[in-house]
Formats: structure tokens, C-alpha cells, sequence
């Protein structure tokens, strides 16, 4: 993975004394709350509900077994005991003292860690495939632009202070695993005819209050001037974005208002006059970023069938570890090895992408024992050891297991994404965590969930939609009606390359109706299904009416009629 | 400071910053006029300040005046931009300014309104204005560094900001990861050929 060099070691280290010196002149009266608030958001630091809360970056998810000490050292020190992994490839610390936030980042800093722009209205921590350089269906390893993006987007000095937050995501492979058309600016890698590496550019995709999927505005794009088109397409943005109205002032309310067209014609007619300057790239920056994605020191092994894979555990266990390989462990581009995703949604006991200290340095040694000492942050809030030789899948597993972090749930109505919601978060509408247990305790059945096969459940405490709950094949969002907390039911959402954002079936559901909701809708689907039909593809077959008639079949209170469809 | 309301506030001192100089402090010469009550017309330059910033949207409906044109060659009028001002819409008249304009300010509504780092950024990259942009308005010292990078070489502070501690601002970073009007990204800067 990227190792700091002395720029990018000075600049951290910089941006800590920089912080040092704002959290002081904020402590010693100088500087003004409302003045203060988007320094500190500019580097992660919310005031939620009980406590700040300290968001830290893990740049397109990657990270090694030192840093995830790092983690849980500030977990230890200056936390509960715990982090959070976030949907957006960050780790969240939910209860930290603004003294001491200075300290953590000197830190984080010293294991080339920060939390720079993980907040605010700047372009925000850069996500991309939590599979990058492993992927079997990888056209191009995204991780050499992803570090080059990240910093050109460090502290850019003319877009610190946008409309509203902007975040991108960079995808090279065939599946999308980035919900790349939900970012305000989505890159699609890949190559030419003559085999250079071009960039497709789509805009104003996002969820929040306006879900709307992103839409291509420029195609083979040069990677080297990726620079000059972002800074004419982020002007336009800063120059013309709404700033009257923050639930109009993303970039998507802004191109829909335009037309991509227009808006795609306006980026052209900016760029026209720096495309050719040097803010581009160079072949040096690249050469000097891309050695550090080079092709770990893999063992020339045999490829292993899954049988044979299974076979290499006790017969009494093969029925559970081959469920676990079934829904765990994804297939890889080198012969004789896999990648493995860890659960970090055990049913119903911590909140989804909870990981404890102890976890964590347990996890820390399984990196450095099983996968070359390095791990990927899923934005489903897994991680992911994406180097394990299949010979060794079965000993992992095991080590996993001791941890809790083996339940072969990946993909399944357990693996539920969720924010932390009302019990931390002071934006939410509603709590999410009671949810998502709620949930996981209903449907605790591992033979029931494996039948039932693969099903996106997300969960959103409030219309920022940080739980993705646009894009889950099922979608629960917490409103707020008259003080009561309600949830919104949408189906039919989708992630991937068949991205689609999900209906609201009708009026909001009580918290404790919610798994009784949710047992109606799947049954429904289990009684309607075609033979191995995926829940998404029945309901498309079957449309939405089928399902909502279910779901409020036994509603206990019909809400007030005016809630459906607070999207505007 | 003025009793009437037709003018913005900012701190007795300007900060200077030009490309490669130093910052440094300096009284402040100019009134900034907001002509929000264009009755008024021009403040009176034989008293008191006698030079003034005039709005851009101001100076679109009166420059022609033989009395402007005057005071703005004798180095007494400027423009600033407001925040939603689009130079770009208006370059023939910005081209022509250069001429004359003595300098230029940008005004930021709100200290976290970034509009202004934008025309800052086109008044350099794209007019090739080599004059002095001022940055006038809810002017902090914690962008002053922003500003410094996008273009602006001087800054009306508002009036309550510390300047001791806005003049340290400069100096925190020695490294750059992309490059900005005052100098390359640090890689560029260090490995030229």
C-alpha cells in the first residue's frame, strides 16, 4: 500500500499543529463556536448528541495491521473501547474530548493516518472498490488515481469551503462495488483500444433527500488530466451550486437544474483553459505512487477447487465452513488464493461495523498472519483480508470464529448497513441501531438466511441517508412525525451496475412494528419466488404493489397520510 | 469607521501578502462602499478616506462616467466583487478594468461562502489580473491561508481578528499537494528538471 514520503509526512504533521492551534484559540474563548465548527468538521470532529465524535479517514479503504493498532490504541485511550467503520470507508470514535482531539491526530499522524476532510463542505475522504488490485473482475487497479486524488484533493485551497459536501468514488472494475452512481462525482477507469488508462466522469449522482443516480458527462478522459477537469467541473460547481437552500446545495440539484448537458457544456468551456497546464499529472507522480501498488510477494500455489477447500477442515465442521466460503470469501486474480471478508454484523449484539479492541488487535494479527498485513474497510462495514491462500482458509476461519467475526452473513438480510443514528448522531430523525437488532434477533436462523439468499437491508436514522438506504433492496429510513419516531419502508433499491434507487411503499411504520414488517415481506417474497430468483429480481417480476399489500397487512395505526415521499 | 451603512466593515490594518514578499501590515486607505443605497451615490473622497472600493455591479452602470474614469486612472476608485458577481459574464468589462483599476477586492458574505476563492482563482488563471485582489468582507484568519493560495495578496480583515495571530498564519505549511497561484505542488517545486 502507498507509504508516506517526507511531503506527504509534513503536511500531516502540519495540519495537526494547524489544528492544535484553532482547538486552543476555541478553548481559550478566541474563536467563536460558530466560527470554529467548519474547522473541526474539516477535520472530522462532529458535536453529537453525548460527546464529540472524531470521523478518520482510511483513504479508499486501505489500511495495514499497524495503523488498525493505531485504532484501537485511541480506542483504548481516548475512547469506549470500541470504533465504528463507517459506510464510507472512514472509523469513527463516538466519544472523544475536543482537548484531546490535537492528541489523537499527532497520533494518527505517526502511522501516516488523518482525518482531513472526513467532514465538511470540501471534497471528503475518496472511496473506491474494497476489492481494488485483488478483484477477478478488475479492468484496472483504481488504487494509483485513488492516491493521486487524494492529494491533489488535500487541502485544496479553492474548493474548502463548497455548497456542501462533495464526495467522489473511483471504480475499475466490471461490478460496480462502490455505488459509484450515488457520489456527487463518480470515476470509472479503464482502458482504450491502445491501452491507456481513461477516465469516464459521472456527476450528480447522491442520495440524502433527492436520491438521484449520476450522469455521464464526459467520457475517455485522459487520467493525466483528471486535475484540470475536476478543478474546471468543482468551479462551476463552487461558483454556481445553490447556497441559499442547504437541501438544494449539492452538486446533483445543480446539474439537474442545468441538464447534464448543459452542465457537462459548461465543465468543457472552463477546462478549455487549463486543460493543458501543469496542475495535470505527470508520468513521475504516477511512477512514484503506482510502486506502491505493486503485487505483493505471492507463493506460486495451485488453485484450489472449492471441494478441495473444504475438505482441508474436520469433517464434523465442513457444513459451516463451506456456508462461511459460500458467503464469506470472494474469489481472487491469483491462483491459489482468496479474499476474505469479515463480519463485522454478529446478530443483534453491538451496532453494525462495531469493532472492539480487542477485535482489533486480533484482526491486526490475522492481517499480518494471513494477508500480508493488510486490510480494506468494505463500505458495507466489513473488513477484509484480500490476500489468505486458500490452504489457509481453514485455520482463518477458526482464528475468525474466536473473535466473532466469522458469522457467514456477507450479502445476506443480517449484513445490514446502518448509521449510528439517534442513539449518537445529533441530526437523526430516529434510532437506527434498536432497528437493525430488532432485525438481526427476528431473523437469527443461518439456514433460514442462507436460503433465503441475497438481500440488502439498509438502514438511514434520518433523510442524510449516511445508512445508504436508498440503494438497499430493502430500505428503512427514521423520520421524525410530531416528535414520534417513524420509519419509511422503500424496496427495490440496488447497488451495482443495475444501480437503482429504491419506492417508498406508502406510510411510516412504529419501531416495534418493524420486524413484523419486515417477516411479511419476506415471506411474501419466499412464497412468490422462482426457483433460486434473488429478491430483487422478484419483486421487479412482481412490482411493488404485491409487497406493500403484505407489509401493511397488519399495520397497528395508520400515520397521518401527509408522510409518504418527503424526497422533493 | 463610518456612521453611514453604505459601508463594509474591516480592520483598521490591511495584511499584505504579495507573491513572494513577506506578510506585513498597513493602514488601511480604502473605504469599501456597498452602495446598497445607490441614492447616495460616491462617499465623499475629499474627506476622510479618499479612496474607495466600488461595487462591480455599480461600476457596470457608471463607468462610462467621465468623473469615474478620473478617479479610478488617479488610483481612487477599485471594484470588488460580490460573491454571486460573474466575472466571466462580464469579461469585456473586466478586461478593460485592468486598464485602469488601481486593484480589486472579492467579498465574502460569510466567512464559509467559498465563491469568492473562485473568482479570485479566474481573476489570476483565466484574466491573468497581476494586480492586487483584496479579500473584503466576514474575513478570518483562518482563511487567510486559502485566500493567499487562490489569488488574493492582501486582506481587509474584519475588524474583531487578532493581526498577531493572523500574520503567523502563513508559515504553517512548508508542503503543497497540488499547485496554487503562488507556487507549484511541492513534488513539481523540488524535482524540477
Amino acid at each position: 500500500m502507498y507509504k508516506y514520503d517526507h511531503i506527504d509526512q509534513t503536511l500531516v504533521d502540519q495540519r495537526v499543529a494547524q489544528f492544535r492551534d484553532q482547538v486552543a484559540r476555541r478553548l481559550d474563548g478566541s474563536l467563536a463556536e460558530e466560527e470554529f465548527r467548519p474547522l473541526r468538521l474539516q477535520n472530522g470532529l462532529y458535536h453529537q448528541r453525548h460527546a464529540y465524535m472524531l470521523r478518520v479517514a482510511i483513504p479508499y479503504g486501505l489500511f495495514n495491521s499497524k495503523q488498525l493498532r493505531t485504532m484501537a490504541l485511541i480506542a483504548e485511550k481516548y475512547d469506549r473501547g470500541y470504533g465504528h467503520f463507517t459506510t464510507r470507508q472512514n472509523i469513527q470514535y463516538n466519544w472523544v474530548t475536543l482537548e484531546d482531539t490535537p492528541d489523537i491526530l499527532a497520533e494518527l499522524a505517526k502511522v501516516e493516518m488523518h482525518a482531513i476532510q472526513t467532514s465538511g463542505n470540501c471534497i471528503r475522504n475518496i472511496t473506491s472498490d474494497a476489492f481494488a488490485g485483488v478483484a477477478g473482475d478488475e479492468y484496472v487497479d483504481p488504487r494509483p488515481i485513488c492516491e493521486l486524488l487524494r492529494q491533489w484533493s488535500t487541502l485544496h485551497p479553492e474548493f474548502a469551503h463548497l455548497p456542501r459536501k462533495f464526495k467522489f468514488a473511483i471504480n475499475g472494475a466490471k461490478e460496480d462495488r462502490t455505488i459509484l452512481l450515488c457520489h456527487d462525482v463518480g470515476i470509472e477507469l479503464k482502458k482504450n483500444t491502445n491501452g491507456e488508462l481513461i477516465a469516464d466522469i459521472y456527476a450528480g449522482g447522491g442520495m440524502g433527500r433527492t436520491p438521484i443516480l449520476g450522469s455521464l458527462i464526459k467520457t475517455g478522459l485522459p487520467w493525466q488530466l483528471l486535475p484540470s477537469y475536476l478543478t474546471a467541473l468543482l468551479r462551476v460547481y463552487n461558483r454556481f451550486g445553490r447556497r441559499d437552500n442547504l437541501y438544494k446545495a449539492r452538486i446533483k440539484i445543480l446539474v439537474k437544474a442545468l441538464s447534464p448537458e448543459e452542465f457537462a457544456r459548461q465543465v468543457e468551456g472552463e477546462w478549455l483553459f487549463n486543460k493543458d497546464s501543469d496542475v495535470n499529472f505527470t508520468q513521475a507522480e504516477w511512477d512514484r505512487v503506482a510502486k506502491h501498488f505493486t503485487k505483493p510477494a505471492y507463493l506460486s500455489l495451485a488453485k484450489l477447487s472449492d471441494q478441495q477447500v473444504i475438505n482441508t477442515a474436520s469433517e464434523a465442521e465442513r457444513a459451516s465452513f463451506a456456508r462461511w466460503l459460500e458467503r464469506n470469501v470472494k474469489p481472487h486474480q491469483v491462483p491459489g488464493y482468496a479474499s476474505v471478508i469479515l463480519s463485522l454484523k454478529p446478530h443483534g449484539s453491538v451496532a453494525p461495523g462495531d469493532a472492539t479492541i480487542a477485535q482489533m488487535l486480533a484482526i491486526a494479527d490475522l492481517a499480518d498472519q494471513y494477508s500480508f498485513g493488510e486490510l480494506r474497510a468494505t463500505h458495507e462495514q466489513n473488513l477484509v483480508l484480500a490476500d489468505v491462500e486458500q490452504s489457509k482458509l481453514y485455520e482463518l476461519w477458526q482464528e475468525a470464529k474466536k473473535q466473532k467475526v466469522a458469522l457467514p452473513n456477507i450479502g445476506l438480510l443480517t449484513d445490514i448497513i446502518a448509521c449510528p443514528g439517534g442513539d449518537f448522531c445529533s441530526l437523526a430523525n430516529a434510532k437506527s441501531l434498536p432497528i437493525a437488532k430488532a432485525i438481526q434477533e427476528r431473523f437469527d436462523d443461518l439456514d433460514y438466511l442462507f436460503d433465503l439468499g441475497d438481500i440488502s437491508l439498509n438502514i438511514s436514522g434520518c433523510i442524510n441517508s449516511c445508512g445508504h438506504h436508498h440503494v438497499g433492496n430493502i430500505g428503512v429510513l427514521g423520520v421524525d412525525k410530531d416528535g414520534e419516531e417513524w420509519y419509511q419502508i422503500t424496496l427495490g433499491g440496488e447497488q451495482g451496475n443495475d444501480a437503482a434507487i429504491g419506492k417508498v411503499i406508502g406510510p411510516s411504520f412504529y419501531a416495534d412494528e418493524i420486524p413484523d414488517v419486515m417477516t411479511n415481506i419476506i415471506n411474501t417474497y419466499v412464497a412468490q419466488r422462482n426457483d433460486d430468483e434473488p429478491f430483487i429480481e422478484t419483486y421487479r417480476r412482481l412490482g411493488v404493489t404485491t409487497f406493500k399489500e403484505a407489509a401493511y397487512k397488519n399495520a397497528k395505526k395508520k400515520e397521518k397520510a401527509e408522510t409518504a415521499g418527503d424526497a422533493s | 469607521m463610518s456612521l453611514t451603512t453604505n459601508i463594509i466593515a474591516a480592520h483598521d490594518h490591511v495584511l499584505h501578502f504579495p507573491k513572494d514578499g513577506k506578510p506585513s501590515l498597513a493602514p488601511n486607505e480604502w473605504l469599501i462602499w456597498s452602495s446598497s443605497q445607490d441614492e447616495g451615490g460616491l462617499p465623499d473622497l475629499e474627506h476622510g478616506k479618499k479612496k474607495v472600493l466600488v461595487p462591480f455591479t455599480w461600476w457596470i452602470n457608471h463607468h462610462h462616467e467621465a468623473d469615474i474614469q478620473a478617479k479610478a486612472k488617479n488610483g481612487q476608485i477599485g471594484v470588488w466583487f460580490a460573491a454571486d458577481d460573474d466575472t466571466l459574464k462580464h469579461a469585456d468589462l473586466v478586461e478593460q478594468g485592468k486598464q485602469i483599476w488601481p486593484l480589486v477586492a472579492a467579498h465574502f458574505p460569510i466567512f464559509r461562502d467559498g465563491r469568492s476563492f473562485s473568482t479570485a482563482a479566474l481573476l489570476r488563471d483565466r484574466f491573468q489580473w497581476t494586480g492586487e485582489i483584496r479579500a473584503i468582507g466576514d474575513v478570518l484568519i483562518d482563511q487567510l491561508l486559502q485566500g493567499a493560495r487562490v489569488g488574493f495578496d492582501s486582506f481587509a480583515l474584519r475588524p474583531d481578528q487578532k493581526t498577531d495571530v493572523a500574520l503567523k498564519q502563513f508559515d504553517l505549511f512548508t508542503v503543497t499537494t497540488q499547485n496554487s497561484w503562488r507556487s507549484k505542488r511541492s513534488l513539481l517545486a523540488t524535482n524540477k528538471e
